[in-house]
């Protein structure tokens, strides 16, 4: 006879709302540690799904001897031809031109309803900390255009609907998050473009989609000057052309060269992403990049780490305090909710006492109880958190390894909270039950 | 004297060698606190029951009825005396477990029936059974043949708030004979019961005495209920002041105010 089981039996109200109220702290606990791989996830994700070892981008203009923190968290700018020159270092696999920059399309997928809510909720949240329009919901969709060049690294790594691009001109594919479909045809600068696959989990580090495009259309879409601007820009030229010929007529035709060249000049990119092959000295190729091409490189966790570091940093920084702070007061909840069950329970564990019960008995009863209610709240608050994961507007993603953890975890404070309560126990004096008068 | 110990064959038997104790104490004393707060509850006990005896404490509030009855069941250690349980000497040389011989030998009922709430009336006669380690079948028939003789087999699945008074009150005897106990001590059992129920409960433990061999020292107050009993014991301030037989038993015995007689 189990009495841990017949006092959860009985009091099984008592019990299983408690069980709720520790699995629903679980539930957060594990959720923040879900975020915190998410956050980490979104700021990893786009560079490891290349496969480069090494990112090449510009130096800093005012310390050539380090480089910006291009291509994704700030502006890097290399001319496109040098990658046929790194390409042809020894221990180099692949150079792969990569060009990146958020863009957004002045169109919004209809709102689910729970986003409806979401946002009606983080309006009630914030009326007293915005001021009118601050929070008007937006009207353009975000995202981050990545051109790669068709055939080499940088391009979607999985495609979950319709084909990835293969003609070199207007074929984009679009994570799941933008809510294009395939077929659809969407407007970006100058062209219509047509999704014709789309990918899942890709983001960047501002949990942005990706819009995938070949390196072509990418760098017509992001550097080609705009055509208003052209035009003036042309206007400008020509008056200098005229007033040339006035002076140097046998220059002009240099100078509108020149104008035009600059004007119509895309060919630029943003890092280069590079494959070694497996024999290769990383170290090496990198001193031999920085030296001889004088460009910034770092390997793929240096590339990680700025924009983990560099950029979600501090949020990192105060979830992982927030999540501590969480597991304490979870086990402070589930600590005084088995001393109170112990409290509840003098009466019995005198008279258990009498009946001769040794120590060990009244123990195991406290210590099944408390493990029933941390381990079983640990399930269920799980369980929780795994069901609502897809219903998160950012990346959340919780594993099984999370899930042991807290199990374990749980179960030492369940045991150490039950410690307690069995110290009040052994302090029960079976002669209470006798002391009638 | 030799007090062998034979376990009874008969399930609800506790017998022992006829002419052995099942109690015997020599000048217990009970001493609480210290100083001030110094209190003498007992002041030299002197006391024999025998196997099937039926006894009555009776005396005043505070008089040293329930210090007796915790004392006898090795709930509560004396200050000073002697003690033998079942033919063991229990504070003389080394201490035996006293957890063990409580769940083996003494079964106690009190003026609540003390139930454990969550567990069935099944379950909470099952409950001294588990703890000495008896399982399964067995375990289960001996629950099952105590609800009948008490008359409560078909509340066995209740729990206790499910169950009138008294039949909580029969629940909590069986519980108490659960492991055919030789003592059984009772603290006011009926002080919460109407009349004729109490005597139901007198009459109930005097079978239960006759027909099993085992000793019963019962604390009440009411003296309409003694005469089912033995002897009556009147105890004042921490003493015996009078042992009288009833003609209650058929072990009835003549007042011994020097206790001791062996
Ligand atoms: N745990 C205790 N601590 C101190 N004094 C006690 C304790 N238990 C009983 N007493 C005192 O011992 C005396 C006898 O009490 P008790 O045995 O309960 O008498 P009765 O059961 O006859 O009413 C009383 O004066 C009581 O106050
Ligand atoms: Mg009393």
């Amino acid at each position: 006879m189990n009495l841990a089981f017949g006092d959860v039996r009985y009091h099984r109200l008592k019990f299983f709302s408690s069980t709720l109220g520790v699995a629903l702290l679980i539930m957060v606990v594990v959720t923040i540690g879900g975020i915190i791989r998410g956050v980490i996830l979104d700021s990893s994700t786009l560079i490891e799904s290349t496969g480069a070892d090494l990112w090449v981008v510009q130096t800093n203009g005012a310390h050539p001897e380090v480089g910006t923190f291009g291509p994704f968290v700030e502006i890097s700018r290399l001319p496109e031809s040098i990658y046929h020159a790194i390409a042809a270092i020894p221990g180099v696999a692949d150079a792969s031109p990569i060009v990146t920059a958020w863009e957004h399309v002045p169109q919004m997928p209809r709102p689910t309803w729970l986003m409806k809510f979401m946002y009606i909720n983080a309006l009630l949240n914030t009326r007293t900390m915005v001021k009118p329009r601050w929070m008007a919901m937006p009207h353009a969709q975000r995202f981050e255009v990545v051109g790669y060049e068709l055939g080499k690294i940088g391009g979607p790594p999985v495609i979950v609907a319709g084909r990835g691009i293969e003609a070199s001109h207007y074929e984009i594919v679009a994570d799941v998050k933008t809510g294009f479909h395939v077929g659809q045809r969407v407007r970006l600068g100058n062209f219509d473009y047509t999704v014709v696959g789309l990918t899942r989990n890709m983001v960047g580090f501002t949990a942005d989609p990706v819009i995938y495009m070949s390196l072509r259309d990418a760098q017509h879409f992001l550097f080609q000057t705009d055509p208003n601007l052209l035009r003036s820009e042309r206007a400008v030229a020509r008056q200098q052309a005229a007033d040339l010929a006035a002076t140097s007529p046998r220059l002009v035709p240099a100078l509108t060269a020149h104008d035009e060249a600059r004007l119509a000049n895309t060919l630029y990119v943003n890092a280069i992403a590079v494959k070694l092959r497996p024999d290769a000295n990383a170290a090496a190729v990198a001193a031999h990049i920085h030296s001889w091409e004088h460009l910034a490189v770092y390997t793929a966790a240096q590339e990680v780490n700025l924009q983990l570091m560099g950029s979600n940093r501090l949020i990192l920084f105060q979830l992982s305090l927030f999540r501590d702070i969480l597991v304490l007061i979870a086990g402070i909840v589930i600590g005084i909710i088995i001393y109170t069950f112990t409290l509840d329970k003098v009466h019995e564990i005198a008279i258990l006492k009498l009946l001769g019960a040794r120590g060990g008995v009244v123990y195991r009863m406290i210590l099944q109880e408390a493990l029933f209610m941390g381990i079983v709240g640990t399930l269920v608050g799980s369980a929780l958190e795994l069901l609502s994961e897809p219903y998160f507007p950012r990346r959340v993603v919780a594993t099984s390894g999370d899930i042991v953890q807290m199990l374990i975890l749980m179960s030492v404070v369940a045991a150490g909270a039950s410690i307690l309560a069995v110290h009040r126990a052994v302090r029960v004096d079976p002669r209470s039950v006798l002391s009638t008068g | 004297m030799s007090m062998t110990q034979q376990s009874g064959n008969a399930v609800l038997s506790a017998e022992s060698e006829a002419g052995a104790f099942a109690i015997r104490a020599e000048r217990l004393v009970k001493v609480y606190g210290a100083g001030l707060t110094r209190v003498e509850a007992l002041k030299g006990i002197d006391l024999v029951v025998r196997p099937g005896d039926f006894f009555a404490i009776m005396g005043p509030s505070g008089s040293g009825k329930t210090t007796l009855l915790t004392i006898l069941g090795l709930v509560t250690e004396p200050t000073a005396g002697g003690l033998e349980v079942g033919g063991r000497e229990i504070y003389g040389g080394r201490m035996p477990d006293l957890a063990r011989i409580r769940r083996e030998e003494t079964g106690f009922i009190f003026q609540a029936p003390n139930l454990i709430p969550f567990l069935t009336a099944k379950e909470n006669v099952l409950l001294p059974l588990s703890l000495a380690g008896v399982r399964g079948k067995r375990a289960q028939d001996r629950v099952a043949e105590l609800l009948t003789y008490l008359e409560v087999a078909e509340r066995a699945e209740l729990y206790p708030n499910q169950l009138s008074g008294g039949e909580q009150q029969r629940v909590a005897i069986a519980r108490a004979l659960a492991n055919t106990p030789r003592i059984i001590l009772a603290d006011e059992p009926t002080a919460s019961l109407d009349t004729d129920r109490a005597l139901a409960v007198m009459r109930l433990l005097r079978r239960i005495s006759r027909e099993n061999g085992t000793a019963v020292l019962v604390v009440t107050h009411d003296h309409r209920l003694i005469g089912e009993v033995d002897q009556v014991i009147e105890m004042e301030d921490g003493r015996i002041v009078l042992k009288e037989s009833k003609g209650g038993g058929d072990a009835a015995q003549q007042a011994n105010p020097g206790g001791s007689d062996s």
